[in-house]
């Protein structure tokens, strides 16, 4: 494919739910390999605007597009297609509960991409290498701490060969000493090259893993540039003010270690 | 020991002919129950506005009238219409709809109480919603469900003895034409009672393995 075709596009997204406008015309683009980082205060729509990307939320207006090609979600097969390249990593895991951490990855390679189960099991097993959780795959979400269950449910997004990963605050839900795991594995994706949108409350780290942040507040993103633009030299009054207020909070440790 | 020959040679066959007859209308409206149950649950969640409506009128009908009544209904009720039904059959498509009606309530809570979590991330590999339904949410919903579907199970070989009032003779018929022939109703119904309490030991040993069998960390037997 042409190298000028951004990999994932989204054009002015527009999302309503009752009288409450949570997006008002959000566009941007991403690139092979870019990875963009997307901040702001709750409520702000970052969420809403990753389960719409993702067609888990249905947008009012707006449109999506995967390697220049739009996607028309009302086609199921292209939906589910398109899912499978589109990964997804939620705030809270997501973790199919009555599965082990193996079965939890081996799933959809089974009853999604109908793979024979030896060979699922097999790509299960290196996935959860990968994360580096080999030793505990029999174990059940139940028995896992909250790092390793966002461990597996990135090996379980991973396993289904994505071009572009979403991570909903990946480690918002963590305990502070579990955070540290959980970005080690993200940095280590990143070094691999994978292309991934990464909403977070974690501004260090987002700052050392994205070459862009997109500060969002309201529905539209008000802010978009460099890091180290974004986070110390904001042009906008609101944006100065978050990043000064959480940048403080955290007396500059960037919590990636 | 009279008594005694009069137990060997009247009293046990008839009985164990009930308990056969028993039996064989326990376990098939047991699992069409169930299944009718996982099936009209499941509707009233997941389904479209007018499966799901269907599936509530099913469950308001066949919950609201007394069990009795259906097997009158279907028997002798359906019989002015020219649809005659055996009584054997007739029972069991009454109590495989009852049941059916009473596990839907089961299984419906425990599918409202699984996350929307799980739904999301099935979806978010590329399931389709029933794809998801049937690896993932059911799996976890039955296992909920499953003291609940139990107890039904429990109920269902009791109310089994109602069979005989549509001429079916099961275990309670056989005690009644025994009890009246020989007019001893406290000895026979002890001993039809004494037999249904056996079926339900044997039912509640079998439910408690399945729970084991079944368990996973997160979804252990209620039990301690």
């Amino acid at each position: 494919m042409p190298e000028n075709i951004s990999v994932l596009k989204v054009e002015n997204i527009k999302k309503r739910f009752g009288d409450k406008e949570i997006l008002k015309g959000v566009s941007f683009e991403l690139d092979r390999g870019d990875i963009k980082a997307i901040i702001g205060p709750s409520g702000g729509g970052k969420s809403t605007l990753l389960h719409c990307i993702n067609f888990l939320t249905l947008f009012d207006e707006g449109h999506v597009y995967l390697n220049g090609i739009e996607v028309n979600y009302a086609d199921k097969h292209e939906l589910y297609a398109y899912r499978q390249n589109v990964g997804m990593i939620f705030q809270d895991f997501n973790l199919f509960d009555h599965l082990s951490a193996l079965q939890n990855v081996q799933i959809g390679l089974v009853r999604v991409k109908k793979i024979p189960k030896p060979l699922a099991r097999e790509r299960a097993v290196a996935e959860l290498e990968r994360v580096g959780l080999k030793e505990h795959m029999d174990k059940y979400p139940a028995e896992l701490s909250g790092g390793q269950k966002q461990r597996v449910s990135i090996a379980r997004a991973l396993a289904m060969d994505p071009e572009v990963i979403l991570l909903d605050e990946p480690t918002s839900a963590l305990d502070p000493e579990l955070v540290g795991e959980v970005h080690s594995v993200i940095k280590k994706l990143a070094a691999g090259g994978m292309t991934m949108i990464l909403v977070t409350h974690e501004i260090g780290f987002a700052g050392s893993l994205a070459k862009e942040i997109m500060f969002m507040d309201e529905g539209v993103i008000v802010e978009k540039g460099a890091p180290r633009k974004i986070l110390y030299e904001a042009s906008c009054e609101r944006t100065r003010e978050f990043c000064d207020k959480i940048i403080h909070f955290h007396h500059g440790d960037d919590g990636s270690k | 020991m009279s008594e005694l020959i009069f137990l060997q040679n009247e009293v046990a066959p008839a009985m164990l002919r009930g308990v056969w007859v028993s039996i064989q209308l326990i376990v098939p409206s047991a699992i069409f129950g169930l299944l009718i149950g996982i099936l009209s649950g499941t509707l009233r969640v997941y389904g479209h506005s007018f499966l799901k409506s269907i599936a509530n009128v099913y469950v308001t009908i066949f919950r609201g009238f007394p069990l009795l009544v259906q097997l009158y209904l279907w028997y002798f009720g359906l019989a002015r219409f020219g649809i005659y039904f055996s009584p054997y059959t007739a029972a069991v498509i009454g109590f495989s709809l009852c049941s059916g009606a009473y596990h839907s309530e089961y299984i419906r809570g425990a599918l409202l109480s699984i996350k929307e979590g799980q739904m999301l991330g099935a979806q978010s590999l590329g399931f389709s919603k029933v794809q998801a339904l049937f690896s993932i949410i059911l799996p976890q919903a039955v296992r909920r469900a499953l003291p609940g579907c139990g107890n039904e199970l429990i109920y269902l070989i009791k109310y089994s003895s109602l069979a005989y009032m549509v001429t079916c003779i099961e275990l309670t018929g056989e005690a009644k034409i025994l009890a009246s022939l020989y007019f001893k109703y406290m000895e026979m119904f002890l001993i039809a009672g004494a037999i249904y309490l056996f079926l339900v030991s044997i039912a509640t040993w079998f439910l408690n393995n399945i729970e084991d069998w079944l368990a996973v960390p997160g979804f252990e037997p209620p039990r301690t």
